[in-house]
């Protein structure tokens, strides 16, 4: 995918070449009993092809909503959305979410999740290839025939994320996936993660709540604030990778950070 | 209780009387005696009539069930006709039926049909309408569509409830086809209760129970089958 913008510029890293998302003077108000509730306003940002963007701020800020606005499961009440230039009008397989809760078929298999959405796209010989290719990429090549019920919850999280990257997304949304698993299962798919996006180089966009996580992800956040949502303010994080939370470094840019906020 | 003398023959036959009305009626030959041989072609004039009195319900809940649990003005619409209907006993459907199709098949046919509809549409729209919505969120983004999306995602995901719609439907189509039957057609496993009612033949109605119950348990066992065999939401979240 990546491989003409390379020929075209040859000396820039290709995270900085194009905006690969594109949200522009984004509102979204809701009706509610009296009245109307807004829940974004003015939202404007852009996010380079390859970016690995965290949205953070406190429950209520509206992040989930945007994210909902950019998957398009709705549309914003005002602004525009664009991915690599086209807008947004509906959900579709180039901008992937993976859910906060589990979202698999529990009628399907590990292996059968994974294909669900690959299926209509390609050959059953290729398509077989490509199942065992991500399955074995998150891991997951020995419990292929269980079925979701039967796994953990960092498991189903391995399955929803593979299930979409097979089909190679452009932007891949990502909303609090790892809120409800343990400290331990956490880091282990932050580090899986972060293998997986060097190796694919998709663009990312991460919803937490946790400063911590959002520091040891992200190229960049964009820090929300409430009463309406609204970006308040947007932070490069220039530590090296790969970022252990152990190390001053760190330590000091997170102090720095939360002190800000 | 009868051999000892407490309850009049007349009343219940003794378990030996009736296992031999049983035997008289399910084999020996046509002629042998009024019941003799008679129960093959009265279990399949009922089995046709339950069959095709439960597609009728098959064909119209499941379909209703799905639209008025997916889209919520046709749930507003339907679903308030349909439990008020509900509410009326089946039983009153009858002298109705009666007028518009006469005695016979029709009648018992649209008896079993109206009755097993009802829990295969509550329990199928009950089902669709409880299906977590990040399930279709996570379908479009997966690509499919609205339409492809009921078959998908909605009839796999509302299976445990289809089935239980299914089962007691299926049930009460048994308890309506006697119902139906006891309305003066020639055939069936109801119109043999009624008859041997009118000659006193109780060893007989008690037999016609027995082979009503032991039918009705093995349809339930058939069609748990082919949906299973069919269905892999059916093998799998069951």
């Amino acid at each position: 995918m990546t491989k003409p913008l390379k020929l075209i510029r040859p000396l820039q890293p290709v995270k900085a070449a194009r905006p690969a998302l594109t949200i522009r003077k984004v509102s979204k108000i809701f009706p509610v009993d009296d009245g109307y509730l807004n829940v974004l306003d003015n939202v404007s940002f852009d996010i380079s092809a390859g970016e690995l963007v965290c949205l953070l701020g406190p429950s209520g800020c509206g992040k989930t909503t945007l994210l909902k606005l950019i998957a398009g499961f709705m549309k914003p009440s005002a602004g525009i959305i664009h991915i690599d230039g086209k807008a947004v009008t509906c959900p579709g397989p180039d901008r992937c979410v993976v859910f906060q809760e589990d979202a698999l078929f529990p009628w399907l298999t590990v292996s059968e999740n994974i294909a669900f959405g690959a299926k209509k796209l390609m050959h059953k010989s290729r398509l077989v290839k490509e199942v065992h290719r991500y399955l074995e990429m998150v891991g997951l090549s020995a419990f292929k025939d269980y079925l979701p019920r039967e796994i953990s919850g960092g498991m189903k999280q391995r399955v929803a994320l593979a299930r979409v990257l097979i089909l190679q997304p452009q932007v891949l949304l990502m909303d609090e996936p790892f809120g409800a698993l343990d400290a331990q299962t956490r880091e282990d798919m932050q580090n899986l993660m972060l293998s997986l996006w060097e190796k694919l180089s998709h663009t990312i966009v991460f919803v937490t709540h946790d400063l911590v996580e959002a520091i040891t992800l992200a190229d960049r956040i964009l820090v929300m604030g409430t009463n309406p949502g609204h970006i308040r303010s947007e932070i490069q994080v220039t530590l090296s990778r790969p970022r252990k939370k152990e190390n001053n470094a760190f330590h000091n840019f997170f102090r720095d950070l939360r002190s800000r906020l | 209780m009868t051999r000892s003398g407490w309850v009049q023959g007349y009343l219940l036959p003794d378990p030996i009387r009736v296992a031999e009305a049983g035997y008289d009626y399910l084999f020996a030959p046509v002629g042998n005696s009024p019941y003799a041989g008679r129960f093959l072609s009265d279990a399949l004039a009922s089995l046709l009539r339950v069959t095709l009195g439960f597609t009728l319900a098959v064909v119209s809940g499941i379909p209703l069930g799905i639209l008025s649990g997916r889209v919520s003005t046709c749930r507003h619409l339907v679903s308030a006709t349909i439990n008020g209907l509900r509410a009326v006993p089946g039983i009153s459907w009858l002298p109705l039926a009666l007028v518009w199709f006469g005695i016979g098949m029709h009648t018992t046919v649209f008896l079993v049909a109206l009755a097993a509809f009802f829990p295969i549409y509550i329990n199928t729209a009950a089902g669709a309408r409880q299906i977590n919505p990040l399930l279709y969120q996570a379908g479009e983004m997966l690509g499919v569509g609205r339409i492809r999306s009921i078959f998908a995602i909605l009839i796999p995901a509302a299976m445990p409830q289809i089935i239980s719609g299914l089962r007691l439907g299926l049930g009460i189509a048994w308890a309506y086809l006697v119902l139906g039957e006891l309305t003066g057609v020639p055939n069936g496993l109801g119109a043999v209760i009624m008859d041997a009612r009118m000659l006193g033949r109780i060893d007989i109605i008690i037999v016609g129970i027995i082979i009503i119950a032991v039918m009705g348990r093995l349809s339930d066992l058939l069609l748990n089958l082919i949906l299973r065999l069919f269905f892999k939401s059916a093998r799998r979240l069951t």
